[in-house]
């Protein structure tokens, strides 16, 4: 029975981890039409972040968290100002090609700078789950928890941002008629930097909620990435709620099919799930509204 | 008020607009005939900054808007109501026309008042405020396209093939619209291949072939020209 609670919260946690990863990535796809692999540098950039602040320079975990989000934000506006943007009017192969040079650019300066080893970035309360698991038997229990609750309050406030603000508003208007938002005077610069920085925060807070359960390393990204990509196709390119739904399928898939077919063939999951949906449902689960 | 000159576009080696020029004056009501790819979305599509201009200059009150954001052109007083429409399908038409006075939206209140007149000129909106503006008819749509434009305060209004593909009756509501609208002191200029309809409303016209202006003037010498009638209005 405990185990069975085990691959539940597992599946959660996953679910969680990747749906915030798949949110960010289907804003982007959903509004600029970038298949953004870099997305993936931005997970790693997150948790490097954490480890510099928590690891190296001592702050505490919700600072350390803070920060990750805010510089993983800058980052991924940085990359929209200096490549995305300047490819606005190419091709879609030429985003996509700069978006996995992106990737592997960030890859490498981490490595040069942190070395391929794995380094940790330590859970906050210690002390408390410590004691949890010591009751329960269940594995890193308050990180779960944490994980799952933080993805919640992300994906709510994302939710009233997008659909009770105007700013928020600008967002959706964009993804529904790019033409349409700029003819009432949405400035489609403004909005594509907010909805980077959004992405990247995003990125950032799932890598630093994982990290603990985790290890951060230079290609901790590539893994993530390819299955939120398989996450917004499942659930519908530029689906929000597809992303959230998504993210939950193959969280759940992996950590039920590790636990009940076998550990080795859970990084396949997602694939072997995007084959068997797709060829039922080739829209994807929340197919987005037409533009 | 607005004035085009020399306007010049190309769309890769194709030129779809060489050399146009248009003037409409404060209060006018012009139109702009043209068979279907003419050139006269093109010619819309520019002076609201979305397709680049080869060369020549567009002026609003005297100041240039070629090359500017579409965004500063919309806060300049220029709006436009596109062809196609161009909602945002997934909102509710409240949001969709709300969303319409976004550069004005340090001032809800004067927003308030217009969406309220909005609502006066298109009674069923009022009742279909809360419905998603995809879920609601093409005239009905219209309207909301309509509204919206108007919310941006508009000084020069562009209004692109309002009447496509919608019913006869519908098509004269949305052209009597458009009459009111300039009879309240906005200056709008039309666009439209209903050429019979469009120039009963109209104070001036231009007629547009291949990228050029081939005709201009005033809707009784248009429709005594033989050539024109003939083009646009088929009798
Ligand atoms: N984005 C585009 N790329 C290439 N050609 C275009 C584009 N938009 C319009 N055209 C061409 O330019 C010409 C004028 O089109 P348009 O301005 O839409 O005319 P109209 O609105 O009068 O029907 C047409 O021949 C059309 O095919
Ligand atoms: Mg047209």
């Amino acid at each position: 029975m405990s185990l069975f609670v085990q691959q539940i919260l597992n599946g959660l946690t996953l679910g969680s981890v990747y749906a915030l990863v798949a949110l960010g990535l289907t804003l982007v796809y959903g509004i600029l039409h970038i298949p953004n692999f870099s997305h993936g540098a931005l997970f790693t950039v997150g948790a490097y972040a954490a480890y510099v602040t928590a690891g190296q320079l001592g702050a505490n975990y919700w600072v350390a968290l803070g920060a990750a989000a805010l510089v993983t934000a800058l980052v991924a506006m940085l990359s929209e100002r200096l490549v995305f943007s300047r490819l606005r009017d190419s091709p879609p192969l030429h985003d996509m090609i700069a978006a996995i040079g992106l990737l592997l650019f960030f890859e490498a300066l981490i490595q040069a700078k942190f070395g391929a080893e794995f380094h940790r970035v330590a859970a906050p309360y210690p002390g408390i789950w410590q004691g949890l698991r010591q009751a329960t038997g269940l594995v890193l229990p308050i990180q779960r928890a944490l994980i799952i609750a933080g993805a919640v309050i992300l994906m709510v406030a994302l939710h009233l941002f997008l659909t009770r603000t105007v700013t928020g508003s600008t967002i959706v208007a964009m993804a529904q008629n790019r033409e349409g938002a700029s003819l009432v005077g949405i400035d489609l610069t403004r909005v594509s930097l907010l909805t980077f920085a959004i992405s990247g925060a995003l990125a950032a807070v799932a890598a630093v909620l994982f990290a603990p359960i985790n290890l951060v390393s230079p290609g901790m990204g590539n893994l993530v990435i390819l299955k939120a990509f398989v996450i917004i196709i499942l659930g519908g390119m530029g689906s929000v709620p597809g992303a959230i739904a998504g993210g939950m399928i193959i969280g759940f898939a992996e950590s039920f099919g590790a636990f009940y077919i076998s550990t080795d063939l859970k990084d396949i999951m997602a694939f072997a799930l995007l084959v068997v949906i797709l060829s039922v449902r080739p829209q994807g689960l929340f197919p987005a509204p037409a533009r | 008020m607005l004035a085009c000159e020399g306007a010049t576009l190309d769309y890769g080696s194709y030129r779809a607009l060489s050399g146009v020029s248009v003037r409409v004056e404060r209060g006018e009501l012009v139109v702009m005939l043209g068979a279907n790819g003419a050139g006269k979305s093109s010619l819309f599509l520019a002076i609201s900054g979305l397709r680049r201009l080869r060369s020549g200059s567009i002026r609003l009150d005297g100041q240039e808007l070629a090359g500017r954001k579409p965004s500063d052109i919309v806060a300049a007083g220029l709006v436009q109501c596109a062809e196609g429409r161009k909602l945002f399908p997934g909102m509710s038409v409240r949001k969709n026309l709300t969303l319409g006075g976004y550069v004005h939206r340090a001032d809800p209140k004067g927003s308030e008042a217009i969406l309220e007149r909005v609502f006066g000129m298109f009674p069923i909106l009022r009742d279909k405020q809360h419905d998603t503006a995809g879920s609601l008819s093409g005239g009905q749509q219209q309207m909301v396209a309509i509204g919206r434009a108007l919310m941006g305060r508009p000084k020069v209004l562009l209004l692109d093939e309002p009447s496509l593909g919608l019913a006869p009756l519908v098509v004269k509501q949305v052209l009597e619209a458009v009459q009111a609208i300039n009879r309240e002191g906005t200056t709008v200029l039309l666009a439209e291949q209903n050429a019979f309809a469009a120039l009963k409303i109209a104070h001036r016209a231009y007629v547009l072939e291949n990228g050029r202006i081939v005709s201009e003037g005033s809707p009784e010498t248009l429709l005594a020209d033989d050539r024109i009638r003939k083009a646009y209005i088929g009798a």
